[in-house]
């Protein structure tokens, strides 16, 4: 086995659906100073992705969207990483460090995961929200891993999986897509020959949908309730439902993490692997 | 009653290894007394404990010592691993061995008060000593994070390490030239730091530190934080400036950390970044 | 002392040359700015700017867009669920 498939199999017995290697030289075309690897760890020489499953297909199917809001995620892709980054270090001897992907400072994080998943081959752009979406998976979620063992990258992917050609072919009759369709307030986008020709995300729009409960949600909350002179309403603010799920959703981060699907619940992309029984 | 069978205590710490701890260590629940103060002791939480089992591990990776950006320490923290090791070994002891055992949780009784201090549990273990700085640390493997579980079990204990870690002999030589060792001089309470101390007879002896400076610095955005500014908000009369508070970057950034545990964990490593015991101990490419 | 407070005033100047500049309204081909880029480009700090983003970011949507996200996703899945599953009854009035 070549050191690179050492490492994707730790990863994928770790629970990652798929493994992917970019080189940190990748990432300076279009990652500004200071969130490149090489500005994380001094002397990376590579980054390897994890995607793991989203909601299991049985999920998708519920037709109370609360399910999905706080069952999203199980976070299967960080325990690849971790995995990979012990075997890396116990074994072979290189630093490895589990690349830091949360946000610090308003809704930037250090390092794009997405941006790590294209360059390793793993998915490109989609329409979508711009989620990246694996050819074969679809909808798939990441983490990464930063290490000064140097490994043979794998290619960013040739062809798009964005648009879909069902979806290229509804874009060419009627002017959209499904997921434009059913999300015009956060998405717009062109398709030209069967390629993205353009595409706009309004991510802090995106953000009341796919963090409805959370964070920011606090916060819009605390300051109404501060600003309230009356004590009744006030009252009624602070026990309402709406903060009272804002509060849980701190409390249990997993009720946090994703809380919209509707762009991905509509994309054909992987779509194969939830019709079950 | 159970009895224990033979070998039972070199298979709990097999157990322990086998489930992800670096080490694995035993102390009789007895010497906490001299050490502990009252309600912090073994049989506080667990009338009639016998032993504590700590193991230790989850640490920082090499890399995540050497990366330049501070945010790798800082978001990412791996303790919760350790814990896992913690809940499993209470659950073998109860099921394999058939006597009592209860995780001590990680977090806080009241305000800062642990329920049971893990670093003095990893002391009694054997598992390694204070240094100058704070932190336990073990010969082979330098800083760790700990977990315990108190048990009924009469395990055998394990001795008191017989050498500090701490003070490392590059340490020692420092304090010869300079009369302050890394720790000391990262963080020092003469300059806005929080720590002090001294080096005797080659051992180390901390004279000062300031948990509550500490604090600021370990757990800059959590819970103290946002208390801080919440009061600070609904003291201030412009609006507008109680939404600059409410949704600015220390805000956010604390109410992440209260969301997210690895975010929250430890904020600040740099006593330990500079310490030759903590890490480094193994060559790495 | 206390934490670094934006003024008001400078936010308001800046809120809407930030937002379009960094990753808040994002297209494909174009990748935001960082903190730093957008600093020097308006002459400001960089923490300033990323108080200013920060705020911005947060304030950019009053909560009535929250509360039409609510009703969005209770009715896409409902009239997913009717198509996908044929249970025209979900169908959302």
């Amino acid at each position: 086995m070549t050191r690179e498939e050492q490492v994707k199999e730790v990863g994928r017995r770790a629970g990652a659906r798929v493994v992917g290697i970019a080189a940190v030289e990748a990432f300076r075309a279009q990652v500004p100073e200071g969130y490149r690897p090489e500005d994380i760890l001094p002397g990376a020489r590579s980054v390897v992705v994890a995607g793991g499953d989203g909601p299991t297909a049985g999920a998708w199917r519920c037709p109370d969207h609360r399910v999905m809001e706080i069952t999203g995620y199980d976070l299967r892709e960080n325990v690849a990483v971790h995995a990979m980054c012990d075997f890396i270090e116990t074994t072979l001897s290189y630093r490895a460090i589990q690349a830091p992907s949360l946000p610090v400072h308003g809704h930037e994080p250090p390092m794009s995961m997405m941006h790590a998943a294209e360059l390793a081959g793993l998915g490109t752009r989609s329409l979508a929200a711009h989620i990246i979406l694996n050819p074969e998976y679809g909808l798939l979620y990441y983490a990464a891993l930063i290490t000064t063992l140097p490994l043979e990258p794998d290619a960013p992917l040739a062809e798009p999986a964005c648009p879909h050609p069902g979806c290229a072919a509804m874009y060419k009759r009627i002017g959209t897509t499904p997921c434009l369709r059913v999300c015009p307030a956060c998405l717009a986008g062109k398709v030209n020959d069967g390629r993205i020709q353009e595409s706009t995300y309004d991510r802090e729009k995106c953000h009341s949908r796919a963090q409805t409960y959370g964070i920011g949600s606090f916060q819009k909350g605390l300051l109404q309730i501060v600003n309230e002179d009356d004590p009744e309403r006030r009252r009624t603010m602070i026990y309402g439902d709406f903060f009272t799920k804002s509060l849980q959703s701190l409390g249990f981060f997993r009720d946090s993490i994703a809380q919209c699907f509707e762009c991905m619940r509509v994309c054909p992309v992987g779509r194969k692997y939830r019709k079950l029984q | 009653m159970a009895n224990l069978p033979p070998n039972a205590t070199a298979t709990l710490k097999s157990v322990a290894l086998k489930s992800g701890a670096l080490v694995c260590g035993v102390a009789d629940a007895a010497v906490f007394a001299a050490r502990a103060p009252e309600k912090q002791r073994p049989d506080d939480l667990l009338p009639g404990a016998r032993s504590v089992v700590v193991v230790g591990g989850a640490q920082p990776r090499e890399g995540d010592w050497a990366a330049t950006s501070p945010w790798v320490l800082q978001t990412m923290g791996t303790t919760e691993r350790i814990q896992g090791v913690g809940r499993r070994l209470a659950q073998y002891i109860e099921s394999e061995l058939g006597y009592y055992a209860l995780y001590v949780p990680p977090g806080t009784a009241s305000g800062d008060t642990p329920f049971l201090s893990l670093m003095l549990a990893a002391e009694l273990a054997g598992l390694g000593s204070k240094s100058l700085a704070g932190p336990v640390l073990n010969r082979d493997h330098g800083f760790m994070y700990w977990s315990a579980v108190i048990t009924t079990a009469p395990l055998e204990a394990d001795r008191l390490e017989a050498e500090p870690a701490c003070p490392a002999p590059p340490c020692r030589e420092m304090w010869e030239r300079e009369g302050t060792t890394p720790c000391l001089k990262t963080c020092p309470s003469s300059d806005g730091g929080c720590l002090s101390g001294k080096l005797e007879n080659g051992r180390a002896v901390r004279t000062f530190y300031d948990a509550a400076r500490c604090n600021t610095r370990v757990h800059t955005h959590w819970v103290g934080g946002f208390q801080k500014v919440l009061e600070e908000t609904l003291n201030e009369p412009d609006r507008d400036r109680r939404k600059m508070l409410l949704y600015g970057d220390f805000f956010t950034r604390s109410l992440w950390a209260i969301t997210y545990s690895s975010t929250n964990i430890a904020q600040c490593f740099e006593c330990m970044r500079v310490c030759p015991a903590a890490h480094g101990l193994k060559e790495m490419k | 002392m206390s934490v670094f407070k934006l003024d008001p005033d400078v936010y308001k100047r800046y809120k809407d040359q930030v937002l379009e500049l960094c990753n808040s309204f994002q297209r494909i081909d174009r990748p935001g700015l960082s903190d730093k880029q957008i600093a020097e480009r308006l002459g400001l700090d960089e923490r300033t700017v990323t108080e200013i983003r920060c705020v911005a970011e947060r304030d950019c949507y009053s909560l009535d867009e929250w509360e039409k996200a609510i009703e969005f996703k209770r009715k896409a899945t409902l009239e997913w669920s009717a198509l996908a599953l044929k249970r025209p009854d979900l169908k959302p009035e």
